[in-house]
């Protein structure tokens, strides 16, 4: 099926892997507008992002020297350590010797390239470039390297089958307000039913998507009821930058008294834990159900789930597969970037004025 | 106006047969622009007497302002010799160098400038991207010519090149008018030239033989019209410029063709 609405970009996807990766610097060789939105975001997390602008000049003959320059001013502003040379759609078309030019640059640190561009078939195909590309530079092992391709390619695969890439155009929806969702779970709770929620999360979104445990449980407490909370917190699963978010967030939680009944996988994970939450879930046998993250993730989620989500087509997709009770925590990704504390989330403020918090 | 692009195999003699074609339609009194589609640049050199101009993108490089004068070159019998140019090998894209060369050209207003009655493309190889298609499509060139001999990758080179003007055809875009036999002087030449003719879709407007006076010409730095205008080597490219112009549609318009 072809699917026709704008959808993740591999370059993104590989910027994002190689700040995961916590590099010091990635230089996008391609043009200065290329990736300019999510670089600005991935600034945020404290990772520099330079681009080597190239010119028309530069498609026509050769952009290295821009390259090589760019590489020598990195060396002189930043002094990293790790600096990872991105391809573009641009560089990568006219055939672009990345490995050549950084030889040439010679800066002294590890540099190393990802040959990636716009038009890979899958988004993570750009990801995969940079975990290989990092794996040939010494920053991950073998082991590490099979574990991120492995992850990469079921989310590709469950995106396929029940998300983004599953319809053939979405349109970008805000969804309903919170009040709907927020009251059906303060009645829950009000008539001492068995509410549980579910967080698979995609990395940093973890920081807002938590907030719903803090709101679940001032509600429980307030309310009555019973809850069980289940997430992909495991602290010893993934690269070092996303070991520290599941630390960040398990820590708060504790330290505000809220205790996670099942820690199911690493934050990179959410493609993979869907099977493992759902048998946990079951065994606690809920009532009601709230799946946050990425609820398509979730093995046989129904239409009386309370579906919340970050992405605007995401929730339009679970509109219309007729989850009345999804809604959408939009612009959540701005939000969590370069945080390192939980972000109050719409649904779980609504709650808590239910509740009278 | 007359737009006319050759195409052909590398090393198969698009560029003498254009500067002879050129400087035969300049004696017979035509402005002739020929305009060299190769990073090599050396498609106008024998009616420059082996002098190397400017490029337009050496030229226009870093962002200089380029003026006619700096890329709009005269050569033998007037006609006005321009090279597109290009990158090193290996590096960059030489198709986006035409297109850029091109937009240089037209935004310059070199038709304008000058007037010329015949405008030649001699465009390198195979048309390997959408750069080296410029020439046949948005109305650059009306009228396409290939060279070949009877060798079989000639031919082979000859028949994508058909097919790539027959992918632009529908869009009101240049016509293939005929395939130029430069011959080589292999067996049964001709038939094998016919042959992949009629597979092809097109006719063979003219034979050019195997001579060693080109060889000559072109070692003294000129093409067989300057260098030995009475050889009959001479009279058979004038006779292919004169096929060429009667083959050509006439049109209005500045660099790209006004259509009706």
């Amino acid at each position: 099926m072809k699917v026709i609405h704008p959808r993740p970009n591999p370059i993104v996807a590989a910027m994002y892997t190689l700040r995961d990766l916590d590099v010091d610097v990635i230089v996008v060789h391609g043009p200065a507008g290329c990736s300019f939105m999510a670089s600005r975001m991935i600034e945020e997390a404290g990772v520099r992002v330079v681009t080597s602008g190239m010119k028309d000049d530069d498609l026509i003959f050769g952009g290295s020297d821009s390259l090589v320059e760019t590489l020598k001013l990195v060396k002189e502003r930043f002094d990293p350590k790790n600096v990872a040379v991105i391809g573009t759609c641009a560089s990568m078309i006219i055939g672009e010797d990345l490995r050549a030019a950084i030889t040439r640059a010679g800066i002294g640190c590890n540099v190393f390239p990802v040959d990636c561009h716009g038009c890979m078939t899958n988004n993570t195909d750009g990801a995969i470039k940079a975990i290989e590309g990092a794996c040939r530079a010494g920053m991950i092992d073998d082991g590490e390297k099979e574990r991120q391709i492995r992850l990469l390619r079921s989310a590709t695969a469950a995106e396929r089958s029940t998300g983004l890439t599953s319809k053939q155009y979405l349109t970008p929806v805000r969804g309903p307000t919170k009040m709907n969702v927020a009251n059906t779970i303060a009645d829950a709770f009000r008539s001492g039913k068995r509410v549980a929620c579910a967080m698979l999360a995609k990395k940093e979104l973890a920081y807002r998507f938590a907030d719903m445990f803090l709101a679940l449980d001032t509600a429980r407490r307030k309310l009555g009821g019973e809850l069980f909370l289940a997430g992909n917190l495991d602290t010893e699963l993934g690269l070092p930058r996303i070991r520290r978010y599941a630390r960040d967030i398990t820590g708060e939680l504790e330290s505000k008294g809220v205790s996670i009944d099942a820690v199911i996988g690493g934050l990179d994970e959410y493609a993979i834990v869907g099977e493992r939450m759902k048998e946990a879930i079951d065994g606690f046998a809920p009532d009601l159900l709230i799946l946050v993250g990425m609820p398509h993730m979730y093995p046989g989620f129904s239409e009386d789930d309370i579906l919340i989500t970050d992405q605007p087509r995401q929730l339009s997709n679970y509109l219309s597969m007729g989850c009345r009770l999804a809604v959408g925590e939009i612009s959540s990704h701005s939000m969590v970037m370069g945080t390192r504390t939980i972000v109050p989330m719409e649904t779980g403020d609504t709650l808590r004025e239910i509740v009278g918090e | 106006m007359r737009r006319i692009a050759i195409y052909g195999k590398g090393g198969i003699g698009k560029s003498t047969t254009s500067a002879n074609i050129s400087a035969a339609l300049a004696e017979e009194g035509l402005k002739v622009m020929q305009i060299g589609c190769d990073p090599k640049s050396d498609s106008t050199r024998m009616l420059l007497n082996g002098k190397r101009i400017p490029t337009v993108l050496e030229t226009m490089r870093g962002g200089s302002d380029v003026t006619l004068d700096d890329i709009v070159h005269e050569g033998y019998g007037g006609v006005l010799c321009v090279e597109c140019g290009g990158p090193s090998p290996g590096t960059g894209c030489a198709g986006r160098g035409i297109i850029a060369a091109f937009e240089t050209l037209e935004r310059l207003g070199a038709t304008d400038a000058y007037r010329p009655d015949v405008i030649i493309y001699d465009v390198l190889g195979d048309v390997v991207c959408g750069g080296f298609a410029m020439p046949i499509r948005n109305g650059y060139a009306s009228d396409v010519f290939v060279v070949s001999s009877g060798e079989m990758m000639s031919l082979y080179a000859a028949s994508n090149i058909a097919s790539a003007v027959s992918n632009f055809s529908s869009s009101g875009y240049a016509r293939l008018c005929g395939l130029i036999q430069n011959s080589r002087g292999i067996d049964s030449e001709d038939t094998l030239v016919d042959t992949a003719c009629r597979e092809i879709g097109t006719t063979v407007i003219a034979r050019i033989s195997r001579s060693q006076t080109v060889q000559d010409c072109e070692a003294r730095n000129m093409t067989v019209i300057e260098g030995e205008p009475g050889s009959a080597q001479a009279a058979s490219y004038r006779a292919l410029a004169k096929i060429i112009l009667s083959l050509s549609k006439d049109t209005e318009g500045g660099m790209r063709a006004i259509r009706g």
